[in-house]
């Protein structure tokens, strides 16, 4: 680590360089630059961010890049081999895997962001009031957070599903009830996780001289304790990400997901099942999908991990 | 210990309270009611009848004296009865219990036959490419989805090689070696992905233990490296392994839906997915009910077990 500082110099240099238009394009810039060299501090976290990145550039251009309708069938062409016209190869019924595999994706990510989005949103506050007024009401709210943790895997959604499947919900209203459903199971490890370093945070000085000044339990609680216990959040949220994307995955292989013709990745590689034998290529690219977000995900989490707490990088 | 004990006891009862609530809710949220399923078969929608049956099935009082009552009756082991099979669900229920904690167990004891020494290898090791590998081979085991893994092991093992049967069941009481062909691609799905977890829990926690000060004591004192690691190390670093496989086991037991019904496995998680797939509600609220129960206490169980192999916990 002797050239610890060298880098340092570096994105100074391109602060200077870059344009400043305005004081808030510049401190942007400088926040982007020093993120840039954080992340590459950790090897791990920087490819996980470029596979990331790569992840959200075809969710994001899906609509340009996917060079069929993902739900048309053509017979004629059915479990083709990959070519210059199907770049994967077509399924059983003719579709264009490729923009199947697109189109699947972005839904996909959309609905895992949205879950954990959801759980964050109702987690922390959970869990960084809970433990800041401590004492009874501490132990009445976690008491609910173990009853929630109780649940064993996909159980819980597994009830969420099968009420939408009676109410009959389709389409995007299907996607809330399970957006809802993996929101509230991350619910409780948000709010725990909050909950645990909130007890640490809240000994330190900095609380003592705002309750000093005279700001309300309320206000210390949420701006200036929850913004000093993000990190951990963050991670965690991050390899959230990737679970709720295996757990959506699980849940439509099973034919509990979306109904199709949807393109799903767990429903298509169920449907590819049948055909395991003769055209073993249709399941491997729904799979390699899941593979590659869910590790890029769990690679960018574990780098995340390492450069927002160095001493667990030493292990 | 026992007082904590018992304390440890005493916070199941809200763990169990909102649980059943929970369970109980999901019922009471379904469209329709048991009434319409019974007037709907006789094609007879007389509303002095809907009476008579909404009087005879209690749905004339308020929800908290239903949960009461139905609360009252699960107590007792009622859990009603299966819509399709006819049969009582706790019946239903028992008859999968021994297939998924078969598969359950096996299953863990692989991964940890796995994880223990491949992690600890990769501690003592640490950056080398025995290390790398395991980190590697660790990251990926977690990507995979389980269901992938276990349809290109079907794939490889019953239709390439033809060397395992792809699905099915023989209940070890009956051919212990012969239930032993079905068991192992099931166990090994099972294996392989909990070891990722606990081969990069046991590295750490290994890592953790060895930068510890009794370490360079037991060194200095001349105590040879195999006997540092053997005796002391990782018998430390062994304490939330352990944990962990209890906690795995316990999610196991209530979420090996998606591997038992790949591979035909007759076990709990598979009967409450038929039961969701044929609609019957009785069988879904009881099976939540009960692997919920089940994960409970297994929970509390690797919690004393965690106090009583790391005394130095404190008791709170």
């Amino acid at each position: 680590m002797a050239d610890l500082d060298s880098p340092r110099i570096a994105y100074l240099d391109t602060t200077q360089r870059a344009p400043a238009a305005s004081p808030r394009l510049r401190r942007l810039t400088v926040s982007l630059a020093n993120a840039w060299h954080e992340l590459r501090k950790s090897r791990t976290a920087l490819i996980g961010f470029i596979m990331l990145a790569l992840l959200f550039a075809a969710c994001v251009a899906t609509p340009v890049i996917a060079t069929h309708d993902p739900v048309k069938q053509s017979y004629r062409e059915r479990l083709a081999p990959p070519s210059a016209q199907h770049y994967l190869g077509t399924d059983r019924l003719g579709r264009d895997i490729y923009s199947r595999l697109l189109w699947g994706g972005r839904r996909l990510v959309a609905i895992a962001i949205l879950a954990v989005t959801l759980g964050l949103t109702l987690g922390v506050p959970y869990g960084v009031l809970a433990s800041y007024y401590g004492g009874r009401t501490d132990t009445i709210a976690m008491r609910f957070v173990d009853g929630l943790l109780a649940f064993p895997g996909l159980l819980l959604y597994l009830l969420f599903v099968t009420l939408a499947r009676e109410w009959k919900l389709e389409g995007i209203y299907n996607d809330l009830i399970l957006v809802s459903a993996l929101g509230f199971a991350f619910m409780p490890e948000a709010a725990r996780l909050a909950r645990g370093s909130v007890l640490v945070e809240k000994q330190k000085e900095y609380v003592e001289a705002s309750r000093a000044i005279g700001d309300s339990n309320l206000s210390i609680a949420l701006r200036q304790i929850l913004p000093n216990i993000v990190s951990p959040l963050i991670v965690n949220a991050t390899v959230r990400l990737g679970y709720v994307i295996l757990i959506v995955a699980a849940l439509s292989f099973l034919g509990l997901g979306t109904p199709p013709p949807t393109p799903d990745w767990g429903s298509d590689l169920a449907a590819a099942r049948d055909y395991m034998e003769t055209a073993p290529l249709i399941a491997a690219f729904p799979g390699l999908a899941i593979c590659y977000t869910v590790l890029a995900f769990n690679l960018f989490g574990d780098g995340l991990r390492d450069i927002l707490d160095p001493r667990l990088a030493e292990r | 210990m026992l007082a904590y004990i018992l304390r440890r006891i005493a916070y199941l009862v809200p763990v169990l309270f909102v649980l059943t609530v929970v369970v109980f809710t999901f019922v009471e949220m379904l469209p329709g009611n048991i009434i319409d399923t019974l007037v709907g078969t006789e094609g007879n929608n007389d509303p002095e009848v809907r009476k008579i049956l909404e009087k005879e099935y209690g749905l004339d009082q308020p929800v908290y004296v239903r949960y009461a009552k139905w609360l009252y009756r699960t107590m007792q082991g009622d859990l009603g009865t299966s819509l399709v099979t006819r049969r009582p669900v706790a019946v239903e229920l028992m008859s999968g219990i021994p297939a998924t904690v078969y598969l359950a167990v096996v299953g863990i004891s692989l991964s940890m036959l796995i994880a223990v020494p491949l992690g600890t290898i990769a501690a003592v090791r640490r950056n080398t490419p025995i290390d790398y590998t395991a980190q590697v081979a660790s990251l990926a085991g977690i990507s995979i989805p389980e269901f992938w893994f276990a349809i290109l092991c079907v794939l490889l093992f019953s239709l390439y090689l033809g060397w395992l049967p792809s699905s099915g069941y023989v209940s070890p009481f009956v051919d212990f070696w012969g239930s032993l062909k079905f068991l192992i691609l099931p166990a090994a799905a099972i294996g392989f992905r909990q070891a990722a977890y606990t081969t990069r829990l046991t590295r750490s926690s290994m890592l953790d233990e060895m930068n510890k000060e009794y370490v360079d004591t037991a060194r200095s004192l001349g105590f040879s490296e195999r006997k540092v690691i053997f005796k002391y190390t990782l018998r430390n670093a062994m304490i939330p392994t352990i944990t962990i496989s209890g906690l795995q086991l316990a999610n196991l037991l209530g979420g090996t839906v998606v591997l038992e019904s790949i591979f035909a496995w007759p076990g709990v998680g598979r009967a409450i997915f038929e039961a969701i797939i044929q609609r019957d509600y009785p069988l879904i609220q009881a099976g939540v009910l009960v692997l919920g129960v089940i994960v409970v206490t297994i929970n509390l169980l690797v919690d004393l077990t965690y106090r009583l192999l790391n005394p130095r916990v404190k008791l709170g």
